[in-house]
């Protein structure tokens, strides 16, 4: 019987004193068998006769002693020769933990590389026609698999997958324990592991969602239209055309137009003033003569004095400006009273300014409206482009589908569509200068006709 | 203490979008790579209300994101996709300036692909979304599929949107779901009804491919767009053609094989195009052909029964359409534009054919006696048979698009065409002045009011008194009847008076008998007569009570929608008047020319 020893109360506030008075001797020596086990391996895995050994002998019976002989020191070398040299023991893994990289240091056996000698052998032997099955066999597995690899490409243009079908619950990661009708919609998203949880795609913009990506056509455009249709159609494009000239006029006018024009001949006469500003006139008897006139000094501003005003003209003033403001006040006192008996009009009138005003409004919010549901979609720098009116041009509609002649770029207008509905950035395709090689000619290498010359006459020389 | 100072533009509109060249480098793309995923995944840039807080201050406009869409975009795993083809991206430009075009070949083999199909069920989570969403992909695939491989669009992509817009053509035809067709100068227009959904798509006219300026369209851009789309149409496809019971892929002409490498010529590939059109498809095996709609239920939900039966009419008309060239052979002449009709044709069941020296897959002769239809587009022709009529393509659109077959007496061979007209226009429009030539174009059943008077002017002239008679005649003939009922009444009469008289012995009894009976007698039910007028006027009433009810939000709208109905009923009603009184004047005229002719002949027979 172990005598329950009477525990000292200690404290073990922190972590020092908790490891001073805590009995730990169990867990390391747990720990010590652990890394005993790692070291010698488990006992569990090793084979019974690896940990025991059959005690064959009797407790009574004597060892025999053989009487072995000595070996001859040649042969304890020649022993000695199969055994790991001392100086290379440490290199041995002493350790029964797995390597975790086995595959670290792989070095090559001697002679699985193809050294020249046998690659020449196996030159010859090829030649020979040894290895021609193996070569087509290869042949074929590499077609093979390169077939698989085209089929696995086209797997994608057979779309062998009804993509609507398996609309479950269950494959937007909701448990199955959940999948019930009553069990709300939030309820079962909550329950959503969050890896499995998918961030909702915020709406799109109004623009790319109201718009129609396929416009009805105007009846004017038809191959064979009608006479007032066509003729509505073009009053529309007229329209337009005329928008964009005044708009055009609008811009030269405010641009171009601002500046005066000024001939060449005017320039150079600017340019001259301009320049000898400030230089000593050339003597010019003319005008020497009209300033001759007064010899006298006369500012072009003479000096202002400080004359001051007397008491009568102050007295006058101040009675002037006394007079006016009770002039102004009388006129305030009768127009009350007379308001008094306008009030009926008063009434009248601000009633129907504020209707008018109303009904301002009203028509403002509805333009602004209208506005905005065709606005075009400021999406960049550059200007989104307005979609024209289809124009046809009366000699083209020959009435028959064999001479119909387009005028539009479909494609052009796709793109231009998608920008209109702010699905794309308005842009400018800036194309791409071809850089001008220059071609130099290293100076050594320079012929010129005089080398020519020179070789020419050399060689002439030389016969 | 003093709270820690706010940032600017750390929350509001200047935290809620990103400048594209932000978004770059939060997603570690490059541009051409983010344009791309932005494209696949339906991610625009937006317009902020108030563009320089939205730009931080910034000035200037710049290419705005949603900080959410980016945020969106970052949890997709094609990014790490785009991310690694990176190196192969590099490996094939490191092999072209290397000069080793062996290497580039073998990389560019080995490029891999991006599945984009869990992208379309992410952004149409259920078919009919996607069906909704079909308009701009159609048009896209259509347009693509004329255009030859060019330099920034990818080889098989031209070629698979031929595949996909035949498959889907099948399908339509398959589910006879066309329904309107417009022919413009910018191509055709088709207007199909797919599970509810209208779609709208344009399909140029066939012209050799134009060559495009270059700085007009990004087709790099365009190309991604088409990408996307064919991935969807694919899928539509699919599950069109298992809703309706036909075999996926359906088996077109060897033309349509990705493997086939061939060189054809562009005739020979459009020739192969409209041939795979005219083949039926194969069904899926049990599955019956004849698939009918249920008729519609009528329910008294709506509160308005002419709503339910303008639509109960619709239904019957859609259904008429649907086989309305059931059983007719077509055949079309060389000249004609072949594609929009064999598809139209086709649509409402009938079969077509062509000149089978110059086009392959035509199906029956041109000799063959039980062809219906010849559709030509020339002033005359050599050889004609009497079993048919010679007609221009214009009567199938315009027939597709009034949903009978009109007749055909405005479209034959040579013969001055009617305008074709637009079936897009809006019938909520319908107050508007429609003169009758044109009204008699929309509805075969209209019948102008002078109509047959002036189709038999020159009979009614010459004999005014002959009409007379007939009118006499029409009268008689209707009172006939009516007259032979009365006598009959009147002979039963007669013989039940006689069988009174024969019993009455006593007078004065029978007057008490009389008086008795009438006392006891049941007075005959006088049925409930409705009287027309006032119903009429009680309808009106009650009516009147209605619109006081209209709640005042809403009576001025109201007031001024009936103001417009009067004035715009007033106009057409003057514009009828007028061109009533402008016939009759005409008549008038041309009838008083002809007297004088006629007594000028007279005269010069008398002289």
């Amino acid at each position: 019987m172990s005598v329950v020893k009477k525990k000292k109360r200690v404290s073990k506030k922190n972590k020092k004193a908790w490891g001073k008075y805590s009995d730990i001797r169990d867990v390391e020596e747990f720990l010590e068998d652990q890394r005993l086990e790692e070291r010698l391996g488990k006992f569990d895995t090793k084979p019974d006769s690896e940990l025991f050994v059959v005690d064959t002998g009797g407790d009574n019976e004597e060892v025999k002693v053989e009487d072995v002989k000595p070996l001859s020191r040649k042969l304890q070398k020649r022993a000695k020769l199969n055994e790991v040299p001392k100086c290379f023991e440490v290199l041995l893994p002493t350790s029964k933990v797995q390597d975790p990289n086995k595959k670290r240091n792989y070095v090559n056996p001697v002679g699985s590389k193809p050294s020249a000698l046998s690659k020449l052998k196996e030159k010859r032997l090829a030649q020979k026609g040894v290895f021609e099955k193996k070569l087509a066999e290869a042949k074929k597995n590499r077609k093979l698999a390169l077939d698989k690899k085209r089929k696995a490409k086209q797997v994608r243009q057979t779309f062998g997958m009804d993509l609507w079908g398996k609309d479950l619950p269950a494959s937007k990661g909701i448990p199955e324990t959940l999948v019930d009708e009553f069990i709300s919609e939030e309820a079962q998203l909550h329950n959503v592991l969050p890896t499995q949880r998918l961030r909702p795609k915020p709406p799109l913009a109004k623009t790319v969602v109201t718009r129609a990506a396929v416009e009805t056509p105007h009846p004017g455009v038809s191959y064979n239209p009608s006479y007032q249709e066509h003729q509505d159609l073009l009053q529309q494009v007229g329209k337009h055309e005329e928008k964009m000239m005044k708009k055009e006029a609008h811009l030269h006018r405010v641009t171009t137009g601002m500046f005066r024009r000024v001939t060449q001949a005017e320039k150079e006469n600017q340019w001259r003033e301009e320049m000898s500003s400030g230089l000593p006139q050339p003597h010019n008897p003319a005008e020497e003569s009209e300033s001759d006139t007064d010899n006298e000094y006369k500012a072009v501003n003479p000096p202002v004095k400080n004359k001051k005003k007397d008491h009568k003209t102050r007295r006058k003033q101040k009675e002037r400006l006394l007079e006016k403001e009770r002039l102004k006040r009388e006129k305030i006192d009768k127009q009350k009273i007379t308001d008094l008996y306008k009030l009926r009009k008063l009434q009248s009138s601000i009633k129907t300014r504020e209707q008018k005003q109303a009904a301002e409004r009203s028509k403002r919010a509805e333009k602004r409206a209208t506005v905005e549901a065709t606005a075009l979609p400021t999406l960049s720098a550059h200007k989104t482009p307005v979609k024209e009116p289809d124009f046809v041009d009366p000699k083209q509609l020959s009435g028959d589908l064999r001479n119909i002649q387009a005028n539009t770029n479909p494609l052009r207008e796709r793109f231009e569509s998608l920008q209109r509905r702010g699905a794309l950035a308005a842009s400018k395709i800036m194309m791409k200068k071809k850089r001008k090689l220059k071609s130099y000619y290293k100076a050594g290498h320079k012929v010129t006709e005089k080398d020519i010359q020179k070789y020419v006459t050399r060689n002439v020389g030389k016969k | 203490m003093v709270s820690k100072k706010k940032k600017k533009y750390s929350s509001g509109e200047g935290a809620q979008f990103m400048t594209r060249k932000a978004a770059l480098k939060k997603l570690q793309l490059s541009l051409k790579d983010f344009r791309r995923i932005c494209i696949l995944k339906g991610i625009y840039p937006r317009e902020p209300r108030n563009r320089k807080r939205a730009q931080k201050g910034a000035g200037g406009i710049k290419t705005l994101y949603h900080t959410k869409d980016i945020k969106f975009l970052l949890h997709e795993p094609i990014i790490w996709k785009l991310r690694e083809l990176k190196v192969y991206q590099q490996k094939i430009r490191r092999a072209r300036a290397m000069r080793e075009y062996r290497n580039m070949k073998k990389y560019l083999r080995d490029y891999p692909d991006i599945n984009i199909d869990h992208i379309v069920k992410e952004r149409y989570p259920t078919f009919v979304d996607a069906l909704r969403d079909l308009d701009d992909c159609l048009t896209l695939c259509f347009l693509f599929s004329t255009f030859p491989s060019l330099k920034k669009v990818p080889r098989d992509q031209s070629m698979l949107c031929r595949r996909l817009t035949v498959e889907f053509m099948h399908a339509v035809i398959a589910a006879k779901a066309l329904r309107k067709v417009f022919v413009s100068i910018k191509g055709y227009y088709y207007q199909v009804e797919l599970e509810g959904q209208t779609i709208t798509w344009i399909v140029p006219h066939h012209f050799s491919f134009q060559p495009q300026n270059k700085d007009e369209v990004d087709f790099k851009i365009m190309s991604t767009f088409v990408e996307f789309y064919t991935m969807m149409l694919g899928f539509v496809n699919f599950k069109l053609y298992h809703s309706l019971n036909l075999v996926y892929p359906p088996k077109l002409t060897a033309a349509f094989t990705a493997d086939d490498k061939e060189l054809i010529d562009e005739h020979a590939y459009v020739a192969e195009r409209i041939a795979a059109m005219n083949l039926s498809l194969a069904r899926v095996e049990g599955s019956n052909e004849g698939e009918e709609l249920p008729e519609i239920d009528i329910f008294n939900t709506e509160d308005d029964p002419q709503k339910l039966e303008e639509a109960k009419l619709e239904a019957e008309k859609i259904k008429k359409l649907k086989t309305m060239f059931k059983g007719l052979k077509f055949f079309i002449n060389r000249e004609v534009p072949r594609e929009p009709l064999v598809f139209i044709i086709r649509c409402f069941g009938g079969e077509v054919s062509w000149d089978k020296d110059h086009f392959v897959g035509a199906t029956f002769d041109e000799s063959d006696e039980s062809i219906a239809y010849h559709i030509v587009d020339r002033p005359t022709m050599d050889k004609q048979y009497l079993s048919r009529y010679y007609v221009q393509p214009q009567w199938v659109f315009d027939s597709v698009n009034a949903r009978t077959l009109l007749p055909i007496n405005n479209y034959l061979m040579g013969a001055v065409l009617p305008p074709h007209l637009s079936p897009f226009v809006d019938k909520t429009k319908d107050q508007v002045y429609i003169p009758p030539e044109e009204r008699a174009l929309n509805d075969p059943n209209f019948k102008p009011l002078d109509d047959d008077q002036s189709g038999s002017e020159i009979e009614e002239a010459s004999d005014e008194d002959k009409e007379d008679e007939e009118e006499a005649d029409s009268e008689e003939d209707g009172d006939a009847e009516s007259a032979l009922a009365k006598q009959y009444q009147q002979e039963v009469e007669e013989d039940s008076d006689s069988d009174e008289d024969e019993e009455g012995v006593d007078p004065e009894k029978k007057k008490l008998a009389k008086e008795k009976k009438k006392a006891m007698a049941v007075t005959a039910g006088v049925p409930h007569k409705e009287h027309p007028y006032q119903k009429e006027i009680e309808d009106k009433q009650a009516f009147r009570l209605r619109e006081k009810l209209v709640r005042k939000k809403h009576r001025n709208l109201y007031k001024s929608m009936k103001a417009g109905q009067e004035k715009r009923k007033k106009e057409i009603w003057l514009l009828r008047k007028k061109r009533r009184l402008h016939d009759e004047k005409a008549k008038e005229e041309k009838k008083a020319e002809k007297r004088q002719k006629r007594q000028q002949a007279l005269e010069q027979a008398s002289a």
